[in-house]
């Protein structure tokens, strides 16, 4: 049966949140975290409008705030930062879906 | 489909006082109790109860246990229904939980459903201390042991992140085998599909359109059926969603009598849940209901809309657009005219789409704001004996779909859908 990455239309991308997936299953909730938060900072990058304006504050914001949160550095770019190095399966599925979810619907 | 009504035990401030009547909460409670008598007599299938702490006017409801306890006692049927209890280990300890759990099964003879969740409100973890970038693990953490607790003999101990304890014997044990059925609230998207991935139903508060809730439950069956770790020893799988209700003979007294709650059910869920409004608040001197109450009515989405602004979503004056977000477009849907409010042919108009839509549980919000006793009792009684028989008819239909989803699946069920 279909699964929900195969709506990814990026290869690349559907291959990162395809591991991210395996890594669920798996337990490493951690590398599930890294896939996630690298997967949508790449969707920010190639739709610039996310950071524009207001647009900005809630593309950031919305970024799950569960051990790792997103914030912009000092060029303005978009990056993850952990505040912890161990996740639980909630948080993992939370991250995951997030970014999945989000890059269907910008249809990357 | 089956039906639920929805209790935050909301008590609007006076908007000429600065506080309540002496007797108002008194009231507020026993009038409570008189509308869940008459939904289990006309046959609503669940009451659920929130547990909120000091969010004043908005929710009352801090001790879910005694109050569900009390309507056991007054009803024969209805599914008594945490919606939810809060499981960072700072609100509840973990222990507490099952204890409590397990009395009010025993007291209810196994009529508990046991939501769970996390709070989200600064009001309540400040409150007690509750960090917001911790509160999933504290939930899941807590949620996994307490589980153990009614259903191990004895409960071997834990050392976890948050809490830990030695080997004990949790008793009493539910009544229900192996434990009641196990629910987590679900205000976003995420959380849906995490409950189904740990085998719990989904207590939707997004106020979901049909379509959404129908591509919710495709989702949500399939990871059930595909990638279900389940976190109790039976898995419930569920779906219901939260939807504001008013149900009278026409549409304009349906309007009249159940919009202005609805409004405030939402803009007092805006201030609180906004961290810049609700996170401001001025404890036992606020009163929300007065500034809802005077704004003139295009503009009681006033704190709301700048509370929001921020957010892209929109600001000042309610917009005829939703919000883009899942969160501040449930409030904005929270605060129409709902799909639910309306004539008895309306709402069930509505509600087969839902049905349509493979939803498995509505619970509505009848009471809220400043809706007299009176008027939730009216809308109860016409809900209960005009919109609700003839989707109890219906029912089995709705059931056989669901085995069928659910075949194959080797978990333990233990569900009251």
């Amino acid at each position: 049966m279909a699964v929900k990455t195969d709506r990814i239309q990026d290869a690349a991308l559907r291959a990162s949140m395809e591991d991210a997936q395996a890594a669920l299953k798996s337990g490493d909730y951690k590398r599930v975290v890294d896939l996630c938060g690298e997967a949508y900072v790449e969707l920010l990058g190639r739709k610039p409008e996310m950071l524009q304006g207001a647009e900005q504050f809630r593309s950031v914001l919305f970024f799950p705030r569960l051990g790792a949160h997103l914030a912009l550095n000092g060029d303005r770019q978009p990056e993850v930062i952990y505040d912890r190095e161990t996740f639980t399966f909630s948080e993992a599925v939370t991250y995951f879906e997030f970014a999945v979810d989000n890059l269907i619907k910008h249809e990357i | 489909m089956k039906f639920g009504l929805f209790y935050e035990h909301q008590i609007p401030r006076p908007h000429d006082k600065e506080q309540w009547d002496p007797d108002a909460e008194h009231k507020l409670f026993k009038n409570a109790l008189d509308q869940i008598e008459l939904a289990d007599q006309l046959g609503f299938d669940y009451v659920f109860e929130v547990e909120h702490h000091f969010l004043e006017e908005y929710s009352h409801s801090s001790a879910p246990e005694v109050f569900l306890a009390a309507a056991s006692q007054r009803t024969k049927n209805i599914r008594l229904g945490h919606g939810i209890v809060l499981m960072p280990p700072r609100y509840n300890h973990p222990a507490r939980v099952a204890e409590r759990v397990a009395t009010l099964d025993l007291v209810s003879d196994g009529r508990v459903e046991f939501g769970t969740g996390e709070s989200s409100s600064e009001m309540e973890m400040g409150g007690f201390g509750v960090h917001r970038e911790d509160k999933k693990q504290m939930w899941e953490e807590a949620t996994r042991e307490v589980v153990k607790m009614m259903t191990q003999t004895p409960y071997p101990g834990v050392e976890g992140a948050y809490f830990g304890m030695p080997e004990r014997n949790v008793v009493p044990k539910p009544l229900q085998k192996p434990h009641p059925p196990l629910w987590v609230a679900s205000s976003r998207r995420e959380t849906a599909m995490l409950a189904g991935r740990l085998g719990m139903g989904s207590l939707g508060f997004s106020f979901d359109t049909p379509d959404e809730a129908r591509e919710r439950a495709d989702e949500y069956y399939q990871l059930i059926r595909e990638e279900c770790y389940p976190i109790g020893a039976a898995i419930n799988p569920a779906l219901g969603v939260v939807s504001v209700l008013s149900c009278f003979d026409t549409d304009e007294e349906a309007i009249e009598k159940g919009q202005e709650g609805s409004q405030f059910f939402a803009y007092s869920l805006a201030y609180y849940y906004n961290p810049f409004t609700g996170g401001a608040h001025t404890p036992g001197r606020k009163n929300i209901y007065a500034d809802f109450y005077n704004a003139p009515p295009d503009q009681r989405w006033g704190p709301f809309g700048d509370a929001f602004r921020g957010f892209g979503g929109f600001g000042g004056n309610l917009s005829s657009e939703e919000p883009k977000d899942e969160v501040t477009r449930a409030l904005w849907r929270a605060a129409q005219r709902g799909g639910c409010i309306g004539t008895p042919d309306f709402i069930k108009d509505t509600l087969r789409k839902y049905e349509d839509a493979h939803l498995d549980l509505m619970i509505f919000v009848a009471q809220c704001g400043a809706r007299s006793h009176e008027d939730v009792m009216d809308s109860i009684y016409r809900t209960g004996t005009k919109v609700i028989p003839e989707f109890k008819e219906r029912h089995a239909k709705h059931q056989e779909w669901r085995a069928q989803q659910l075949e194959g699946v080797e978990h333990v069920i233990n569900s009251s859908i």
